[in-house]
């Protein structure tokens, strides 16, 4: 539309200013140089402090441009592009030399401290002021010998900080402070001393720290853990990832080279992760290179070749005595693919062992159409029930930023939460009391559009039927987004929630079946009491983790891991997006003598892929071996085509699963409510960095508290407190106190509480020890 | 650090009742009673150390890490023990034309030690413009008292003085 020329020629559709005369259209409220950057991939103007998200802040004094006022009175004047409101007609000089030669001197104002260690720098490649630096011009600079030096801080597993090479652009603290709601990291000093950190060594607090990395233009923060499997970046192969680490489901752009996977750093989608990613969807990756993550294929207890395991779990399948279970967490194909099998055996299959954990899945399919991550800062008034930011960290940034545009935030939780800051109204309760509050908020009158943020492990399928039930009363606009830590689970249980689960339970209960193919979930880390009390079954898993049954199950396949394969994967708003291929995974060797152990390919070593079998793959050769081959593909085809009705590939903006598909879970009555009584009840302790697959990667596990119940400070003297399951089993915890949760709740953590068969806010006896 | 500390011991009660009440007296907006808890501790204590830190933090309803981004902002605030007296030579612009790059190297000979640490007793520290340039060159005596024009024999005698104090 706009053309670039020597005489500016005026756009037709926006309205336009004029950089060295070329038309730049902007809308309103954009800056100039914000406007720039809209218009072209690369800016012509060099800056550092501005950054879409945190705007601008005047504080590098890189992106100078020169204004030709109208008026015939004032000169040209030099000003930053990024303080200089976009408006219509305006003059703008980049490319004359007075401009130039001024951000050649503000870059060798900004590199007088630098050192001059990018050859070491993880930042090289990368790295935001060397492509300024050469972009301005600047190469030659006179410095005096003796250098700013600062001491740099040890900030934990995940964030290296190498304080000598910072240029003072204040992003960081920006983000870390006004984005992120950090508390634990600030901005000390003054003048040419000024120090970005915390007030001492220490990991930083913050489950959006990661980020660091990628707002600081320089590398005074890098990527620890990419640090330990480095290679340039321009070695990298990048792909169109999405985070499988929850329900909002961020795009992401992992990074492999030489058959590893070496980082995961965000990219945007503006509906979902416009700027950022959480710690768990950056570093949780390195759950593939868990050294525990099983390889072996066995069964009966013998290590064996695929084929043979394969062969053994046909012949199994054969008899008809087997049931089948799918996975919220496994991409959607998988999930086909087992569901497919099952249907072609006539076996029960389920997506869930826990009938308590589908009913809630139902709900959530029969959600109309929830509002996207991103849209949550455009509503006024919020209710957040539970502990969402635990669950989706990256849900607090979009919180923060309706808070700043004053909407009325109200919290309903049990735990301590970094919300109580944006939050008018703030109760702390136990469990079973949040449907109550719920409705006491939904009966004060509301006008304007609002939204649910529901933290749907806290809750039961109670409340988000009788909430959803509500929906249509609610003012146009007005919507409920559930969030959860399974990646993809409307996909996988979209042809399993009617009381599959139960009827899975009654069938391996039951004398006709006796054995369960269970497909990246493992029934024991589901509900405790019951699998130990159905020990007969025989279990056979398809997995890329080692779960509690790994090593005692009858049979166990190994399979590729998420971003060792493509995949689709339903979000919590119902959006279906696509996952390229990360990696492949091989391994470093000598060509001539495999067995010496690893070898660097740079030195003359061979890539020995070691890539394990998809579950697709496994679903098609044991439908192979059963000489089901046909119908099997013809019913995957058939569950598939009903489903898709497009298929995003890796990079779409993703498509919707189809409003009328949703429709038909609503006809559900309500599941029934819960007896609660006034006593002790339990809430789901966890911690940000924890879920499934993420528990693997161990740097950022090791930033996870270890297990114990968490208790309101001042309620017991004991130091340890026993639960006793319905079977008679019991636990025995360390009590721990945690200042502002709700009182007379016991907070544990997920796999205490499936071992003892508790859902949060069942109602407990604890038994307090010394 | 990040964690809180007890305070209990450090702080008499009469004096916690008072940072109290200037924090009451800030109404809805806590923080804004952040530099007078500051001025009032380093009055009784001569420095901020980590404990009062912590304690304006609590009392002030905001992060450790916001007071120290204050304290270590302002010149005026001091995190370390500077001894029993503090002598702050203005090195801004109108004192430097007047000799102040003098003075300093003289109190850091005379100190034994360089500028901003104590020798045990005292501590010599440059600082910005005091208001005082049509004085120049410009000191500030224990938090107190201005000298200015400070004189070289007038800084020898008050270091000496000090040191023989101790
Ligand atoms: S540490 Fe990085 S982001 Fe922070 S001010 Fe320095 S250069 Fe900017
Ligand atoms: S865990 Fe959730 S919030 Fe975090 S990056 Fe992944 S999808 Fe986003
Ligand atoms: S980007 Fe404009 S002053 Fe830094
Ligand atoms: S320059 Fe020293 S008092 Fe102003």
């Amino acid at each position: 539309m706009c053309k670039k020329g020597i005489v500016p020629t005026r756009c037709a559709m926006a309205e336009v200013f004029y950089l060295d005369g070329e038309a730049i259209p902007f809308r309103a409220g954009q800056n100039v140089l914000e406007a720039v950057l809209a218009h072209r991939q690369e800016s012509s103007i060099p800056y550092f402090c501005f950054h879409p998200a945190m705007g601008s802040l005047g504080a590098c004094r890189q992106c100078g441009v020169m204004v030709y006022p109208h008026d015939g009175k004032h000169p040209p004047r030099l000003t930053m592009a990024c303080l200089l409101p976009a408006s219509r007609d305006l003059q703008l000089g980049r490319a004359e030399a007075k401009v130039q030669h001024e951000h050649q001197l503000i870059s060798e104002l900004l590199m007088r401290n630098h050192p001059h260690d990018c050859p070491i720098c993880d930042e090289g490649g990368q790295c935001h002021l060397q492509n300024m630096t050469v972009a301005s011009g600047h190469a030659y600079r006179e410095y005096e010998p003796e250098k700013r030096r600062y001491q740099s801080q040890e900030l934990g597993p995940l964030i290296r900080q190498e304080m000598n090479r910072c240029i003072t652009c204040y992003r960081c603290v920006r983000f870390y402070q006004d984005l992120a709601g950090g508390e634990d990291f600030g901005v000390f000093g003054s003048r040419d001393r000024v120090f970005f950190g915390r007030l001492e060594d220490g990991p930083l607090e913050s489950p959006l720290a990661g980020n660091l990395a990628e707002v600081c233009p320089t590398g005074v923060f890098t990527d620890k853990v990419y640090h330990q499997d480095y290679l340039r970046p321009w070695d990298l192969e990048e792909s169109a990832g999405i985070c499988p680490h929850c329900s909002i489901g961020c795009n992401t752009r992992p990074g492999a080279a030489r058959g590893r996977l070496r980082r995961v750093r965000q990219r945007s989608h503006g509906e979902i992760n416009p700027h950022f990613l959480c710690d768990r969807g950056r570093y949780g990756f390195r759950y593939v290179a868990a050294e525990d993550r099983p390889r072996q294929a066995q069964a009966g207890g013998r290590r064996q070749d695929v084929d043979s395991v394969l062969d053994r779990l046909a012949a199994r399948l054969a008899e008809g005595r087997s049931a089948f279970l799918g996975s919220p967490r496994e991409d959607l194909d998988s999930n086909l693919a087992l569901f497919a099998l099952a249907r072609v055996l006539d076996a029960p299959f389920a997506a869930f062992f826990e009938p308590w954990e589908e009913a809630k899945a139902r709900e959530i399919l029969a959600l109309p159409h929830p509002p996207a991550p991103a849209r949550i800062s455009a509503y006024a008034e919020i209710l957040v029930i539970g502990a969402v930011d635990r669950v989706a960290p990256t849900l607090p940034l979009f919180l923060r930023a309706a808070h700043d545009r004053g909407a009325a935030i109200s919290l309903l939780r049990c735990l301590p939460s970094p919300l109580t800051a944006l939050a008018g109204e703030d109760r702390l309760l136990p469990p079973a009391d949040l449907l109550d509050a719920a409705w006491d908020w939904l009966g004060q009158r509301h006008h304007r559009p609002f939204l649910l943020l529901i933290d749907s492990e806290s809750v039961g399928p109670e409340l988000l039927h009788l909430l959803r039930r509500e929906i249509g009363t609610w003012p146009d606009g007005s919507g409920i987004l559930p969030v959860y830590r399974q990646g993809n689970l409307p996909g996988a249980s979209f042809y399993a929630v009617d009381g599959h689960a139960s009827r899975l339970r009654t069938a391996l209960a039951g004398h006709d079946y006796d054995h369960l193919l269970a497909l990246g979930q493992d029934p024991q880390e589901m509900d405790g009491p019951w699998w130990r009390s159905h020990g007969d079954i025989d279990l056979s898993l398809i997995d890329h983790r080692r779960s509690l049954s790994w090593d005692d199950a009858w049979l166990t396949l190994p399979c590729a891991a998420l971003s060792e394969r493509p995949g689709l994967y339903y979000n919590g708003e119902g959006r279906l997006q696509a996952a390229a291929v990360a990696y492949t995974p091989a391994r470093e060797e000598r060509h001539w003598r495999s067995e010496l152990g690893p070898f660097p390919l740079a030195a003359g070593g061979a890539l020995r892929e070691e890539l394990l079998p998809s579950p697709v793959e496994l679903c098609r050769a044991l439908a192979e071996r059963l000489g089901l081959s046909e119908r099997w593909q013809e019913r995957l085809r058939f569950h598939r085509d009903f489903l898709l009705r497009s298929e995003p590939r890796p990079g779409d903006p993703g498509v919707f699963l189809p409003a009328e598909l949703r429709a038909r879970f609503r006809l559900h009555s309500a599941p029934p409510p819960r007896a609660t009584d006034q006593g002790w009840s339990v809430c789901r302790f966890s911690h940000y960095s924890e879920e499934e697959l993420a528990n693997g990667a161990r740097e950022l596990h090791s930033l996870a508290p270890a297990s114990a119940a968490w208790i309101a400070p001042g309620q017991q003297e004991a130091r340890q407190v026993r639960l006793r399951a319905a079977d008679g089993t019991s636990r025995t915890l360390p009590l721990r106190e945690l200042p502002d949760m709700a009182a007379k709740v016991l907070a544990i953590p997920r796999a205490e509480l499936v071992f003892l068969g508790l859902r949060p806010g069942d109602g407990v006896d604890p038994e307090w020890l010394d | 650090m990040s964690s809180p500390t007890s305070t209990a011991e450090s702080v008499p009660t009469t004096l916690l009742s008072r940072l109290q009440q200037v924090v009451e007296h800030a109404g809805s907006h806590p923080e804004a009673a952040v530099c007078d808890l500051l001025r009032i501790l380093q009055a009784e204590h001569g420095w901020i150390d980590d404990e009062r830190l912590q304690l304006v933090a609590r009392l002030c309803g905001i992060s450790p890490v916001r007071v120290e981004e204050l304290c270590t902002f302002y010149p005026l605030v001091l995190r370390e023990d500077p001894g029993r007296h503090v002598l702050r030579i203005c090195d801004s612009i109108a004192c430097h034309l007047a000799g102040a790059p003098g003075l300093l190297r003289m109190a850091v000979a005379q100190s034994g030690v360089p500028l901003g640490q104590s020798n045990g007793h005292y501590s010599v520290l440059p600082h910005v413009c005091l208001g005082l340039c049509e004085r120049a060159p410009a000191a500030f005596v224990d938090g107190k008292n201005t000298v200015a024009p400070l004189s070289a024999e007038a800084l020898r005698q008050l270091l000496q003085g000090w040191e023989r104090e101790s």
